[in-house]
């Protein structure tokens, strides 16, 4: 084939499955009732709205320290308990260092938080412990089992067999070969993730904050709800800050971790 | 001592693996196993820690204070009790390469020591005094902060080795501990298991039979899963032959065909 050939025998392949797209794109749009007018209207109504916010409402600024920090210790407590609460569900949901039994048991309750959102978890919480810091806390905890218990368990069950095998061999019982060859081998590992955790379960515990959790989700929703427009754009300059200072400083952080003699 | 008594292990489909080994190794002997790749040598190695349960047989060992016990038929328990005084050294380097070497020495001992003293890497100044006097005996005490993922494969093994001396064990056990090391770090380390036959049993699995002959004071052949040879070191080609089968000294010819012509002076290089 020629570099330059825009023969239409080259593209036809492409024709009956674009066909195919447009109409089912169009087809889903008539059924949720998406249509070209409401988004003009809507977006017009949107820079008309960011008119109103405009400028931020500085003195509230103030007001809005407690809240964000308030969001801050949510996210931090929510992934300090995680990343415990994921080491254990790892360690259960490791072959090398369970039962098959305990390990798929464990590897099923992983995928079952996996596919339930956060803000769910939270509404079920909700019943248990009322609207407030503590069902947030619990549910960013519960949220983390999901992606850092799954990705620690792998790095373990790819732990040098042989090695845990020497430990056992010297007559060390199994919470020993954990202390000393599983735990030192993925600490780097767990570091890195619950870094990268603690980004997400930042920008997640505003959004819980918003359902119910407090702090500064809380202000943002309460501020638009009493169409105080201007609190409601300094909360969410205060929101954009705190979410991309901890990106940049668990990037940094997580840049910087030696990863010798650990896996990948 | 140790005695092993008639050990057989077959696969599912029947295909015996081990067929009847049976050898007895007592304290002051030094003994090489040697066979071809898929003989049985490392399936006998392991059975005699309890790494893997044979069909049938047994394996006699004393522990420390003097009682005998069958690795074949014990329990979990009196096996961790057991295995606190077996030292073993397997091939390549299986340590905790991100702990440090002296905590690498210091795992010998996780068997003797409480549960609960372990989870704070709670060990005593006399522990890691010895931990440091057994790291002298293979000469690297210098390096004992160092972390054990930093260093060369010869040093790793010589780790291991100082973690085997400071179980104080009553039985070594070596599985290939030279098959990734170069000759000299090979001699090396063949230099420092001998002397530890003087007071304790050791048996390795080597597939070096020039090593052999050379420290060993006794070497096992195993073939197809049986005992075909026990006696000494030193064997004839004849013999080696028989062990590793007949292709085994016959250089083979290749059809040597080189882009550049090859000056006689560039063959004796090579």
């Amino acid at each position: 084939m020629k570099a330059a050939d825009f023969s239409f025998k080259r593209y036809r392949k492409f024709i009956i499955p674009l066909i195919l797209l447009a109409a089912v794109t169009e087809g889903a749009a008539i059924v949720c009732g998406a249509t070209m007018e409401k988004l003009e209207t809507g977006l017009a109504r949107g820079f008309a709205f960011f008119g109103y916010m405009f400028p931020p409402d500085w003195p509230a600024f103030s007001e809005m320290l407690a809240p964000a920090f308030q969001s801050i210790l949510i996210a931090f407590l929510g992934t300090v308990f995680g990343s415990i609460l994921s080491v254990v569900f790892a360690m259960l949901a490791a072959s090398n260092l369970s039962h098959s039994w305990v390990r798929n048991t464990a590897r099923f309750l992983i995928g079952l938080e996996r596919s339930i959102p956060e803000i769910i978890i939270l509404i079920l919480l909700t019943a248990a412990f009322g609207l407030g810091p503590m069902a947030g806390i619990i549910a960013l905890s519960l949220g983390c089992i999901g992606m850092i218990g799954k990705l620690l368990a792998d790095v373990i069950e790819d732990l040098d067999p042989v090695m845990i095998e020497s430990m056992e061999s010297v007559g060390a019982n199994k919470l020993q070969t954990i202390v000393f060859g599983v735990l030192p081998q993925i600490m780097p590992n767990l570091i890195s993730y619950t870094l990268f955790r603690f980004e997400i379960n930042i920008r997640l515990s505003v959004l819980l904050g918003a359902v119910g959790a407090g702090g500064i989700g809380y202000e943002l929703d309460y501020s638009f709800n009493m169409l105080q427009y201007h609190r409601a754009f300094t909360a969410m300059l205060v929101i954009i800050v705190m979410v991309f200072g901890t990106e940049r400083l668990s990037y940094v952080l997580r840049k910087n971790i030696k990863m010798e003699g650990a896996l990948k | 001592m140790i005695e092993v008594k008639n050990l057989t292990k077959s696969l599912p489909n029947g295909r015996r693996l081990l067929d009847g080994i049976s050898f007895k190794v007592k304290k002051g002997e030094f003994v090489g196993i040697l066979g071809a790749s898929g003989a049985g040598k490392t399936l006998t190695l392991r059975c005699l820690n309890g790494l893997l349960k044979p069909d049938s047989g047994s394996i006699i060992v004393d522990d420390e204070q003097g009682r005998k016990h069958d690795i074949c038929k014990i329990t979990k328990k009196e096996l961790r009790h057991v295995r606190q005084r077996i030292g073993v050294i397997f091939q390549g380097y299986h340590l905790v390469k991100r702990l440090s070497v002296l905590e690498n020495v210091m795992i010998g001992r996780l068997g003797q020591i409480s549960t609960f003293r372990s989870l704070f890497y709670g060990f005593t100044d006399s522990e890691a005094g010895e931990a440091l006097l057994a790291l002298e005996k293979v000469k690297i005490a210098h390096m004992a902060q160092s972390r054990t993922g930093n260093l060369s494969g010869g040093e790793m093994q010589r780790v291991a080795i100082a973690r085997a001396i400071f179980q104080s064990p009553t039985l070594l056990i070596a599985d290939e501990p030279i098959s990734n090391l170069d000759p000299s770090n090979a001699k090396t380390i063949m230099k420092l298991i001998r002397p530890l036959s003087e007071n304790i049993p050791v048996v390795g699995v080597f597939h070096q039979p020039e090593m052999t002959a050379k420290y060993c004071t006794r070497v096992i052949a195993i073939k197809e899963g049986k005992v075909i040879y026990d006696g000494d070191p030193k064997l004839s080609n004849k013999r080696l032959e028989e062990i590793y089968g007949e292709e085994l000294g016959q250089v083979e010819q290749y059809e040597y065909s080189s882009p550049v012509p090859v000056m006689d002076s560039e063959i004796k290089l090579l």
